[in-house]
């Protein structure tokens, strides 16, 4: 176990996502050392996997890069990825955080040129893209992840691959016999941006998820949409990839939902409303169908919505999707029309869950000993020194966890002297 | 559109087990779940804002309030834990005690805190009567073999009406008949404000006969089937024990006109047919295989509606349970008279004799305004959504 020293003051961000980066460098930018961990092998985070994301409908290399490019050139943030965080000790002003850093199995050798990955005949589902397709096994996450370094999938790998990958690289950066490690961080306060998971949809039983190709959630639909995605940005039917007449979009899947998430995850109708977009783009007149029981434009998305709304292809239709029946080509979906009072059965080819955001530390908060609220949103306590950002903090936008990770670097600086 | 909100029904609502129904903001989910929700006219979504705004004269004009088996599936999908079922259980109490005649004994049976009165006001009729009739005193053991529970009011000698039978015709009759009278006044009470409701035109109208062959007995068809109760998910187990309880019921039905029959009008001409059945009389065997079949079910449903209020989160209400103790009051208090005489203990076989008149005394008379009048209210209900769907309305509304 090593130690990793610092100036007093040191701030801890747990979390590279655009949370956790505006936070370190709004930290590191006045001068304090910060050290930002990230359990995933790259930064950036959900907002890395989007297509295009609000305000501006940028894509994520947009907003991201600036950020990669602002850590780099800082001397005081130390970025540890594949590392999360084991325990914490200590109070304000004296933190004691155990952290541990699962092996890349590809050392700082690594150019990026991809050798490796040419010999490499074993595959790995891709969770970038959520299952929608395959990597090599030894890969880089995504084409601008950060650090520009590949990563080994031991266990997907049979041991010829292992030789072969390693004979291929003639930097000498594979290092297949790398093992965990464990240090300590002494830290004056932490700033938790540990960000959010896609809520499961297997949970909504009725909504049938795992039975149907044809029904998606509105991530794996971003995925789609990208043009690093697993189609090309193309948007087709996963399974049978099929140029969808019809969509469907599911509002409220799992959220404002006293057994699933009880919570507004305040996202999912205005992605709902920019996936409308993507699919205007590519298909301009087909069919969409909205089922929603309220829709929360927050901010200055009115206009938005207006417009999206006059387009006499796309149906709103008030009442919430409680079943999913899967059809040879497509699903139908079922609700009642709250202000007809008719049941609406709607056969669509593709139907996008728009499901809501869960906290991602909220099994673990209580190992950790963090406040969470009965959601598992990590609840600030400045005096404490621990203070929360972004979607760990509660559901946002982009713009929103970067304006609260901003506010949680001036606490965490306040509370680190 | 102007809502004159009734606050006494919401305050009624609130206190009659269907509290939560503030937390709904109309999702429809329920609509979609619901097992017997038609696509035609989805429920029960539009009763739950009808009941946000004290709508109470749509919702007892509302065949769909009826027709809901309280299935649960509803409340077990609600985001909000609204629990529609519930909301409309309160409802369907409501309507009871709305429909009832004579108002006043109606209001009276929907309240717990008159349970003394409930209970007491039956025991203190059968009690006078037994004290007038002249026959209260326990037998000798010899006499309740040789004749049962046929001398309870005391005997004389006019043999075209038996003493006893008088006197449970004088306790029964009247309660019955006021029951039937109360039922057939409540449903053309909500028959009409039904076909007020939906704008039903009665241009054509069906004779008694065509109403009662295309509508009535195709609703008590599919009520004897369960054909509903069986579609439900959550609860669906409830089948196992309402269906034994109301063939129980029926059986009983006739174990009892059988019994009239044979004792009271044959009885006159063959006196030997008086006194206990035998045994293994085909008659009696049905009977207490439907006595055994009538405790079993209750408790089944009993032991549900317990399970389903600890695990489900079903509010317990005094209307669901005051249905289940009553019928299990009268099976057991039967059984438990029956088992008296036979073992030869006249004081328990009188003392549980007592009971069960008091027990089915409080059935009869109470039915229209209890959850026992699902019975009526249901199977007319069911009746009229077949009429609203049949030629008769149709092609009048054309």
């Amino acid at each position: 176990m090593t130690e990793q020293s610092a100036s007093a003051g040191a701030v801890l961000v747990v979390g590279g996502g655009i949370s956790g980066l505006t936070a370190a460098l709004e930290a590191a930018e006045v001068g304090n050392d910060v050290f930002l961990v990230e359990k995933n092998p790259y930064m950036g985070g959900r907002v890395a996997q989007l297509n295009q994301y609000f305000p501006k409908l940028c894509p994520p290399s947009c907003g991201l890069e600036i950020n990669f490019k602002r850590v780099k050139a800082n001397r005081k943030i130390r970025v540890y990825t594949l590392t999360e965080v084991k325990s914490v000790s200590g109070s304000a002003g004296s933190y004691e955080v155990t952290c541990e850093t699962s092996p890349r199995y590809v050392n700082n050798n690594c150019t990026g040129c991809g050798a490796c990955a040419e010999v490499c005949a074993d595959e790995r589902d891709d969770d970038f893209n959520f299952g929608m397709s395959k990597t090599k096994a030894v890969y880089r996450p995504h084409e601008m992840s950060f650090p520009m370094k590949y990563v080994l999938d031991k266990a997907a790998c049979s041991a010829d691959t292992l030789e072969k990958v390693k004979a291929a690289c003639k930097y000498e950066a594979i290092d297949t016999d790398m093992k965990s490690e464990s240090f300590t961080l002494q830290v004056g306060s932490i700033v938790w941006a540990t960000g959010w998971n896609p809520y499961d949809p297997t949970n909504m039983d009725n909504l049938k998820y795992n039975e149907s190709d044809a029904i998606i959630t509105n991530m794996q639909m971003e995925r789609l949409a990208a043009p690093n995605g697993p189609t090309g940005g193309q948007i087709l039917r996963p399974g049978d990839n099929k140029e969808p007449e019809s969509f469907g979009f599911v509002q409220c899947a799992g959220s404002r939902d006293e057994n699933h998430l009880e919570y507004c995850s305040y996202i999912c109708c205005m992605a709902t409303m920019k996936q409308i977009t993507y699919i205007r783009e590519r298909y301009p007149e087909v069919p969409i169908y909205v089922f929603y029981i309220d829709l929360r434009t927050p901010g200055k998305y009115e206009k938005f919505r207006e417009k999206l709304m006059s387009d006499e292809n796309t149906h709103f239709i008030k009442g919430k999707v409680a079943d999913i029946i899967p059809e040879d080509d497509g699903v139908t979906m079922v609700a009642e029309n709250a202000v007809t009072g008719d049941k609406v059965h709607q056969k669509v080819d593709l139907c996008v869950l728009a499901t809501g955001m869960e906290p991602a530390i909220k099994s673990q908060a209580a190992g950790l000993g963090i406040d969470v609220d009965s959601n598992g949103f990590v609840v600030s306590d400045p005096a404490k020194g621990m203070i929360s950002a972004g979607c760990a903090k509660k559901a946002a936008d982009v713009v929103t966890s970067a304006q609260s990770a901003t506010a949680a670097a001036l606490k965490a600086i306040q509370a680190a002297k | 559109m102007k809502v004159n909100p009734d606050l006494d029904f919401i305050k009624y609502m609130k206190s009659a087990g269907g509290d939560t129904l503030k937390k709904c903001y109309q999702c429809a989910t329920c609509s979609v779940v619901c097992p017997l929700s038609s696509d035609g006219k989805p429920f029960p979504r539009k009763e739950m804002i009808w009941a946000q705004w004290g709508l109470k004269d749509k919702l007892i004009a509302d065949p769909d309030v009826m027709l809901c088996h309280q299935c649960g599936d509803c409340t077990a999908y609600c985001p909000r834990g609204a629990k529609p079922g519930d909301v409309l259980g309160a409802i369907r109490a409501y309507a009871y005690t709305h429909y009832g005649f004579p108002a006043g004994l109606a209001k009276l049976v929907s309240n717990s805190k008159n349970l003394p009165i409930t209970i007491g006001l039956p025991a203190l009729i059968v009690l006078i009567m037994w004290f007038i009739s002249g026959g209260m005193h326990v037998p000798s053991a010899e006499a309740l073999d040789q004749y049962g529970f046929g001398h309870f009011f005391g005997h004389w000698d006019w043999h075209w009406l038996a003493k006893n039978v008088a006197f449970i015709d004088i306790i029964m009759v009247p309660a019955a008949a006021l029951a039937v009278y109360s039922a057939y006044r409540g449903v053309s009470t909500m028959w009409k404000a039904m076909m007020k409701q939906y704008n039903v035109s009665s241009d054509y109208r069906p004779s008694v006969v065509q109403f009662i062959q295309q509508f009535l007995v195709p609703s008590v068809k599919e009520i004897l089937a369960h054909t509903r109760f069986k579609e439900c998910g959550t609860n669906a187990d409830r089948t196992t024990g309402h269906l034994p309880l109301l063939l129980s019921f029926v059986a009983l039905l006739f174990v009892t006109a059988y019994s009239a029959f044979v004792q009271d009008v044959l009885g006159i001409f063959y006196p030997e047919l008086h006194g206990p059945m035998s045994m293994m009389n085909p008659v009696k065997i049905l009977a207490n295989v439907a006595a055994i079949a009538l405790i079993l079910g209750v408790g089944i449903l009993w032991s549900n509606r317990s399970a389903s209020e600890s695990e489900a989160g079903v509010t317990g209400t005094y209307y669901d349970w005051f249905l289940i103790y009553e019928i299990m009051a009268v099976g057991v208090t039967g059984l438990a008279a029956e088992l008296g005489r036979l073992v030869g203990v006249p004081v328990l076989a009188y003392f549980f004799y007592y009971l069960h008149l008091v027990s089915v005394l409080m059935l009869f008379l109470y039915m229209p305004y209890t959850k026992f009048a699902h019975m009526v209210y249901r199977t007319f209900a069911m009746a009229f959504e077949k009429y609203r769907e049949s030629d008769f309305v149709t092609k009048s509304a054309e």
